[in-house]
């Protein structure tokens, strides 16, 4: 029960709203960065209690997940949105026990791209909201690709690993209503957030009150780096679900 | 009082006219403003389109660099700016913030978002006192100019209506202007557009679209209609300029059957405003300025985010839900730091001793100044390079040609004119690709006439292509061709068939999917077989007598009753009974038969048997051929606009051009402009056909150009995308002249393979003569050829001046020689009539798809999709992308065209040009400077320039 709620707490939105984001002295940036360290807490916990969670304990994460996604469609800010993106997740990572360790792994990469880029965003254009930044894919290709990666695998998109990982859950679970609603809703939950995303900053036609900047050598060869991890991880996704 | 007509009439030039893609027409996008000087037509057209006009100053700091620009006329142009404008600053110190600071302009904004640096308080002040920011009400205003009610109301409460009012739009008018790409055709579209639409939606409205639109105004209280109208025309001008393109050409065929006008779209698109503003909180204009009053910073907050003005921190501010008099302050003071921080870095740099408030209006003035003073800078630097190297050479007679050439004066005729010159005792010609010969022309196995002229022209004479030999097996292939295509079309478009025949026959379309990526030599080959192949034909030169023409009609007449009655009818009826019918149609005789009215109302709807059909008949039948004298006055005036009247060889080869590329929506922007954006061969045939006609000859000496009985001329067609050069009508020659005109045939060969090493060199991922090849037969090519881009100049004059110039296609080249020209410059201002408007508008469509692709080009071919056969949109709805995709005129990111006005080079007396722009239908756009007229005048020696509204010396010879 008591590592029950401690996952509740490392791997759920709630505590992170209520205290958290009221605290004024804590910018976005801290906020994802310690909700992924106590995500990865998480993980680590996880590995050293029983996998089995109580249904209850399933149901408040899936409400704190659906209250993760509204309040990620009401922010244009990419540290924001990674750790929503966190608590979206987090009911996944509780529903499926052993095999959850490597989709959190895989979302944690996932979402280190997303924070270089919200960096990336931040140091060349003041902030990491992405609302005035459009159209992207022209104007900043190698920017545009990177951030479309990470998006794509966030939406769950094959060949991805968080996909892959999701999918050998399905194939390898045997689903009950539950599971049912909390895949169904937060499938399309993800997906709908990076496509939300992909449609604001990536497409449409280029602000011309900005003044774009493109990727550094450094920045495209971290990047690919963060790639080739994926890369790795579907490997190893793939294996599981043929396997 | 003005109508509602009148209101339209006054802001409708503001969008310029899309010819529909088929026929692509290059134009100039700013065309309404030609009225005004360049520098000031750009300044209003940047107020109302928003985007660019010049390119970014690190652009031509590039060109700069590169030698390009020559530093001694950007320092002149500098100076005479400061003089001009009374800015009271050294040469130095403007030109070190032209070159050192400006280029970094945009950048150091980005800087000093993270930096924290000092400002200078007096600085801050001056600029706050100056910003629109102390007048509220007045940065509203701005902020909503040409903004609709849906999109002000989209911006202050977070709607989606803009969205779904022109979607719907796009719906109607792409489904109500379609040319046949639909397989489902809207109905009732003979109606027209208003009544159709009315339809269309279902709606009551016993009114005309006038009547509709002025209501619309009244319940939306709008109180200037004309600033309103323009609103609504910017949001899709693409479309909007196709409208009032075929509403504005009583001849364009869907037009007459489906006829639209402006104010009707103007109808269709306040019908959905007001159906979006009946769930909306601002219904009228007296509303929104009543909220707009109440709550004016919420607003202004709104739309700057709205319109993605607001930096990161302050949408973070938006979201954290900070209070708006804060954020927008704050929004404010950033904004004026920033301002004041590029100004304070600008002095670091300078090392100005000026006090940085004075500093802060001069920097100002210079950068809305600076994109001209680099354009004029550019193209004065190009102005001396050519100069100097033009009037180097002195005329001189030269061997005895063996034929001559004369090409369109296509900027993509240069390097081919230089390797034919090169090849043998040729010369060459350019000549605008109609020849001065405008025509409708109505090819063979077609039914439709292609107008070969400018836009501007409208043809007089109607050419009909007939066939000259037995054609049983081009019609059997045809129509085979034809019954195939209708049969897939019918499969693929039936609701049951597509899943059989997706198994059955799928892969048939795979060898031609396969083929075209990994082979395409071989596919095209293999495909061409299948084609048909046109029988040899002729033209009909000569005009019908009026006994003929009244036969004809009666045929047509007679041919459509007939089929009309054995499809509706079972009766049998003779030919009296259908001379009766057609009496009765036609002259509104007695109908003495038994015949129901339904045939007869559809004879007169829906097949135009009517007295005034029967008019329109005998109009166009009259327009068929040439009368003699106007064969001759046209080849006499084709002859002395290029200036051969005297030197006839053997030979004289007439060559049209056109492109060919698979898979390209935009290939006939590569074709002719001079014809209407189609290929001229037909216009050289039949410049030729007249030209060897003994009748005109005789006529001809008669004006004192003797044409020698060997002299014969040979159309051609010069393919721009291989540099291959057909010869057509070579059945006029004898064997004797067959065997010499060979070794021509094989020079030009020749001259096409060099031409085509030299372009290679230009064109990417083209190394070999194959690569070329195969970009014309690539369906995945985005650049089979780069068509027209780099243009940058006009020379008209004899061709001797520039024989030996490389000028890597980029000058239009027109043949003239002054001394054949009269006193009032006739030929002189023909030529500036038809080739230099149709060289401007290519000149300027790609100017302005170069410096802001977004706003005045198409975009990008990837996201491209045909839409109703007149031309593209992205993705699935979207307005219809006017001007260049930028693909043609950049690459791999970076400007490949270099913008600049038509640097137009005319060898003649100042005098003679004087006439030529007094008479010209160009005088207003050449006095404007939308060119840069260059005169050389060898007999004043001297060479001019036309610099704000007088001719300067600008060279001694």
């Amino acid at each position: 029960m008591i590592t029950d709620i401690a996952l509740l707490i490392l791997a759920g939105g709630l505590p992170y709203y209520t205290l958290l984001e009221k605290n004024t002295r804590l910018s976005s940036k801290n906020i994802f960065l310690l909700s992924a360290f106590l995500l990865l807490c998480a993980v680590v916990l996880s590995l050293s209690i029983p996998n089995e969670h109580p249904v209850s304990l399933i149901v408040v994460s899936l409400l704190s997940a659906i209250f993760s996604i509204y309040k990620a469609t009401k922010t244009t800010n990419f540290y924001k949105l990674g750790y929503y993106l966190i608590f979206v997740n987090a009911p996944f990572f509780i529903l499926f026990e052993d095999r959850g360790i490597l989709y959190s792994v895989s979302l944690l990469v996932s979402l280190s791209g997303l924070y270089l880029i919200a960096k990336f965003y931040e140091k060349n254009y003041g902030s990491a909201n992405y609302s005035n930044i459009t159209g992207i894919t022209l104007v900043a290709p190698h920017l545009g690709t990177y951030l479309s990666f990470y998006l794509i695998a966030l939406a769950l998109y094959p060949p991805f690993p968080n996909s892959l990982f999701f999918l050998n859950y399905i194939f390898k679970s045997d689903p009950d209503l539950l599971s049912y609603i909390v895949v169904t809703t937060l499938f399309f939950g993800n997906f709908f957030l990076a496509m939300r995303v992909m449609r604001k900053t990536l497409f449409g036609r280029p602000n011309p009150n900005i003044h774009y900047v493109r990727m550094s050598l450094k920045d495209k060869v971290i990047h690919l780096f963060i790639l080739i991890l994926l890369l790795i991880l579907s490997i190893f996704g793939l294996k599981e679900i043929l396997l | 009082m003005s109508s509602i007509i009148d209101k339209l009439n006054s802001v409708k030039d503001t969008v310029p006219h899309y010819w529909p893609i088929g026929s692509f027409i290059h134009h100039n996008p700013l065309k309404g403003f030609e009225g005004l000087h360049f520098k000031d037509g750009l300044i209003k057209a940047q107020s109302i389109f928003g985007g660019k006009v010049y390119m970014d100053s690190s652009y031509y700091m590039d060109l700069y660099e590169q030698g390009k620009i020559h530093d001694s006329v950007f320092e002149s142009n500098l100076k005479k700016v400061l003089v001009e404008k009374g800015f009271d600053i050294p040469l130095e110190f403007a030109k070190k913030f032209l070159m050192e600071v400006s280029p970094k302009w945009s950048s150091l904004r980005i800087k000093f978002l993270s930096e924290k640096e000092n400002i200078d308080h007096q600085l801050y002040l001056y600029l706050e006192e100056k910003s629109i920011y102390n007048n509220e009400k007045a940065w509203l205003n701005k902020l909503i100019k040409h903004m609709t009610l849906y999109e002000i109301n989209d911006a202050l409460f977070g709607g989606d209506d803009k969205e779904s009012v022109e979607k719907n739009i796009i719906e109607f008018i792409s489904r109500f202007l379609d040319e046949d790409q639909t397989t489902m055709r809207m109905p009732n579209r003979e109606l027209g557009m208003f009544e159709a639409f009315k339809l269309f939606e279902n709606f009551t409205y016993d009114k005309n679209a006038e009547s509709f639109v002025e209501e619309s105004l009244k319940k939306l209280h709008i109180k200037d209609t004309e600033s309103y109208f323009l609103s609504h025309l910017l949001k899709l001008h693409g479309w909007a300029g196709f409208i009032k393109y075929r509403s504005e050409d009583p001849d364009y065929i869907s037009q007459r059957q489906h006829p639209s006008r402006l104010i009707e779209y103007m109808a269709i698109r306040l019908y959905y405003e007001l159906q979006a503003m009946k769930n909306n909180k601002l219904s009228n204009f007296d509303l929104f300025d009543e909220y707009a009053n109440n709550n004016l910073q919420d607003s202004i907050l709104k739309l700057l985010k709205h319109k993605n003005m607001l930096f990161g921190q302050t949408l973070d501010s938006i979201e954290a839900n900070e209070k708006t008099i804060k954020i927008l302050s704050e929004h404010v003071t950033n904004e004026l730091n920033l301002d004041a921080l590029q100004i304070q870095h600008s002095n670091q740099v300078l090392q100005s001793n000026l006090p940085l408030t004075q500093l802060a209006t001069i920097l100002k003035n210079l950068r809305e100044e600076e994109g001209y003073i680099w354009l004029k800078s550019l193209e004065d630097s190009y102005i001396h390079t050519y100069v100097d190297k033009i009037i180097k050479v002195q005329a001189k007679e030269e061997e005895k040609a063996i034929a001559s050439a004369t090409f369109c004066l296509d900027v993509r005729s240069e390097v081919i004119r230089r390797s034919i010159e090169n090849s043998g005792p040729y010369e060459t010609y350019g000549a605008g690709g109609f020849l001065g010969i405008p025509i409708a022309f109505v090819e063979f196995d077609k039914a439709h006439e292609l107008f070969l002229s400018p836009a501007i022209v409208k043809p007089q004479n109607v050419i009909f292509e007939l066939p000259n030999e037995s054609h049983e097996e081009y019609s059997s292939k045809i129509g085979m061709n034809k019954t195939t295509k209708k049969v897939l079309s019918d499969l693929k478009n039936n609701p049951y068939t597509p899943y059989i025949m997706v198994e059955a026959i799928g892969w048939i379309f795979g060898i031609n999917l396969f083929g075209k990526t990994f082979l395409p030599q071989k596919t095209n080959k293999l495909l061409s077989k299948l084609k048909a192949k046109k029988p040899k034909t002729r033209y009909t030169l000569d005009k019908l007598s009026v006994e003929e023409i009244e036969f004809y009609v009666k045929k047509l007449h007679t041919k459509i009753i007939h089929s009309v009655l054995a499809d509706s009818t079972s009766h049998d009826y003779t030919k009296d009974e259908i001379d009766i019918i057609r009496n009765h149609l036609i002259f509104n005789d007695d109908l003495k038969i038994d015949i129901s009215d339904e045939i007869i109302e559809k004879l007169k709807t829906a097949h135009q048997i009517t007295a005034e059909d029967y008019e329109y008949q005998k109009k166009k039948l009259a327009m068929v051929g040439f009368r003699l004298e106007e064969k001759v006055s046209y080849l006499y005036k084709y002859l002395t606009m290029i200036g051969q009247v005297n030197k006839f060889p053997e030979f004289a080869t007439i060559i049209g051009h056109g492109s060919v590329s698979d898979n390209n929506p935009f290939e006939s922007a590569l074709d002719c402009g001079a014809c209407g954006g189609n290929i001229s061969l037909p216009n050289t045939r039949a410049l030729c056909m007249i030209a060897n006609a003994k009748d005109v000859r005789i006529k001809i000496a008669e004006k004192g150009i003797n044409i020698p009985e060997s002299t014969k001329f040979i159309p051609g067609l010069h393919i721009t995308t291989t540099d291959e050069i057909t010869f057509y009508d070579t059945d006029i020659l004898t064997d004797e002249e067959m065997q010499k005109f060979l070794k021509v045939k094989d020079d030009f060969n020749k001259a096409s393979k060099l031409s085509r090493v030299e372009r290679s060199e230009s064109l990417p991922y083209t190394h070999t003569e194959k690569d070329m090849m195969i970009k014309s037969m690539d369906w995945s090519e985005i650049r089979p050829e780069w068509g027209l881009a780099r243009n940058m100049g006009v020379f008209a004059g004899p061709r001797i001046y520039t024989k030996h110039l490389k000028l890597d296609n980029r000058f239009f080249m027109h043949s003239y020689d002054w001394k054949i020209d009269n006193d009032d410059a006739e030929i002189l201002t023909r030529i500036f009539d038809g080739p230099l408007i149709v060289g401007e508008w290519i000149n300027l469509e790609h100017y302005f798809s170069t410096v802001d692709n977004h706003v005045y080009g198409a975009g990008s071919k990837v996201y491209h999709n045909v839409v109703s056969k007149i031309g593209v949109f992205n993705g699935n709805y979207s307005d219809l992308k006017i001007g260049l995709p930028i693909q043609s005129v950049y690459l791999d990111g970076k400007a490949y065209h270099e913008p600049v006005r038509l640097i137009s080079f005319v060898e003649a007396p100042l005098e003679i040009v004087g006439k030529a722009v007094e008479n010209s239908i160009a005088k207003p756009f050449i006095l404007n400077e939308w060119i840069r007229p260059v005169i050389v005048d060898r007999e004043a020696k001297k060479v001019y320039s036309y610099e704000n509204g007088e001719f300067i010396v600008i060279k001694e010879m």
